[in-house]
């Protein structure tokens, strides 16, 4: 009679109504739509990497260009007095995840409003979201070998903080997910979400200790306690802390690491929170 | 003709509506930053109507349902709120079972790849799995008649070609829910015929649609049973023949 509606197989089967499900069956329905998210991060990477040849260079491009430029400026033309040597090795270890971060987050604020699919499709709404967090976290690990070329080419050496790496890549994953969750439903809700975003993202670039070490403004007394304790709010902070403290052990600090967790842990919820309670009006907007 | 009458269903529905309502501001689409974080919830005076109010009705299994009504009746928000991709404000709506949407036809598909790319791209995003995408595969691309440029970049494709292949690659999908939206006016009259063909195999292995169409003739050929919505209600539930003349009486007037 229903015919085959293999468990899960299906797009839109279940019930509906504004009383919306709670995060556990969310979650779960999201898992089982796991091979879409799949599909459909290889196929941003394809439409990346696939269709010129200098695909992936162009991916590395941007962070290597701005890494190259402030090295020139602060090793050439100013005295630099802040970060570790070798100072674009120091620099790339933060851009790099920065990229991924600024670029989910800018992305997040067109990732409902502009996908035609989310019209004629009934998947969970939160993949278009993840996609984008996947798809651009994916460019990050791609852009990887750079940084090692560079520790090579500087016979840097490599502590076992290393493996830090990797609680840094899971915290700001569900960082920038949370904030992309939210920034994508208020994104197809108001009209100029992204350009506020743009400029916040700029903003945090230069507030989050990137082009200069945690060091420089932990140890620094010129700077009131009140300033540095917003440092430790930032969730980047800590992030990029565990992301250098294989090259460069000293930028490692409890404090904001921890800091980092909740954080992240807080925007994930507030994001999703937000989230669910627009999705309704969201869908009608779109 | 059978005549549909979910009161006296003995089996369980397919579709399931109780009650719903959807809500619209009547306001510009796009608010901006300003009025999204200073106006609350409370200070709201802003125009608003229900695009759908009260619609309850049941389907049963290998039903095939004509929506009928004038534009801005509600016919497209029910065919929406039923395919999932728009929530209701009030009441629910439960399937018993997945549903090929041939609505929105080529919002899977993207520009820069391949006709074959896309192909696995579009029906993986329905659901459908690797294996089975290569065993249709063959009659997928026979069927919108695309062979000769499987290796063209989709952005070279012609709007009748992207129709073609997308309704293609749809109506693949192995799900008992079919939804229709008036898509299919824009291919060619032999394609539409084709289309036409595929959509009666459909209906002969008991599949549940729902239609939506201006077309008291294609009304009359797909489906037995119609739904009448005016301003949002439903106002008529009964075979398509009775729906059609209820119709054609009212906006002859």
């Amino acid at each position: 009679m229903t015919a085959s509606s293999a468990a899960g197989g299906d797009s839109a089967a279940g019930s509906r109504s504004r009383i919306v499900d709670g995060p556990a069956s969310r979650a779960a329905a999201l898992w089982r739509k796991r091979r879409v998210l799949l599909l459909l991060v290889r196929r941003d990477l394809k439409v990346r990497y696939s269709d010129s040849i200098l695909g992936y260079l162009w991916s590395i491009l941007d962070p290597l260009l701005m890494g190259m430029i402030y090295w020139f400026v602060f090793t050439a033309i100013f005295r630099r007095s802040v970060g570790e040597d070798p100072y674009i090795l120091f620099m790339l270890a933060g851009m790099l995840p920065f990229h991924w971060f600024q670029n989910a987050v800018n992305g997040a604020a067109t990732a409902i409003k502009g996908e035609r699919l989310v019209r004629s499709t009934a998947l969970p709404r939160e993949i278009w979201v993840l996609r984008l967090v996947f798809s651009k976290g994916m460019e990050y690990l791609f852009s990887l070998p750079v940084l090692a070329a560079f520790a090579i080419g500087y016979l840097h050496g490599v502590s076992w903080q290393i493996v830090l790496m990797i609680p840094a890549i899971l915290i700001q994953t569900v960082l920038v997910t949370g904030l992309a969750l939210l920034i994508s439903a208020l994104g197809a809700l108001a009209r100029d979400v992204d350009r506020v975003i743009r400029i916040l993202m700029r903003f945090m670039f230069y507030a989050t200790p990137i082009i200069y070490g945690l060091n420089d403004v932990v140890r620094n007394r010129h700077i009131p306690q009140f300033l540095r304790d917003i440092y430790a709010v930032n969730p980047m902070t800590g992030i990029i802390a565990l992301y250098r403290s294989g090259f460069f052990p000293l930028e490692f600090h409890w404090h904001v690491v921890i800091s980092s967790v909740i954080g992240s842990i807080v925007a994930l919820a507030v994001g999703w929170w937000v989230f669910i309670r627009l999705e309704g009006t969201v869908l009608k907007e779109i | 003709m059978v005549a549909a009458a979910p009161e006296q269903a003995d089996s369980t529905p397919i579709i399931s509506v109780a009650g719903i309502g959807v809500e619209f501001d009547l306001q510009s689409r796009h608010r901006g930053m300003r009025e999204l974080l200073i106006k609350g919830r409370a200070g709201r005076v802003t125009p608003r109507f229900w695009a759908l109010r009260d619609v309850s009705f049941e389907v049963q299994a290998g039903e095939s349902i004509g929506v009928v009504g004038r534009n801005g009746q509600g016919k497209s928000t029910l065919l929406k709120i039923v395919a999932g991709v728009m929530l209701p404000d009030e009441g629910s709506v439960t399937l018993r079972g997945g549903v090929a949407p041939l609505i929105e036809l080529t919002g899977g598909f993207v520009p820069d790849l391949t006709a074959r790319d896309n192909i696995y791209l579009a029906a993986g995003l329905h659901g459908m799995k690797r294996s089975v995408i290569d065993a249709k595969f063959d009659e997928i691309v026979d069927f919108a008649e695309i062979r000769e440029f499987l290796d063209t970049p989709f952005r070279h494709f012609s709007s009748g070609m992207r129709v073609r292949l997308a309704f293609s690659v749809v109506s693949q999908l192995d799900e008992p829910i079919l939804l229709v939206d008036e898509v299919l006016a824009v291919g060619d009259r032999a394609f539409r015929d084709k289309c036409y063909e595929r959509i009666d195999e459909m209906l002969a292995e008991r599949r549940t649609m729902f239609f939506v169409s201006h077309n008291a003739r294609d009304l009359r050929r797909f489906c037995s049973r119609g739904l009448y919505l005016k301003g949002g209600r439903l106002i008529g539930d009964a075979p398509i023949r009775e729906i059609l003349k209820k119709y054609a009486q009212e906006t002859d007037e």
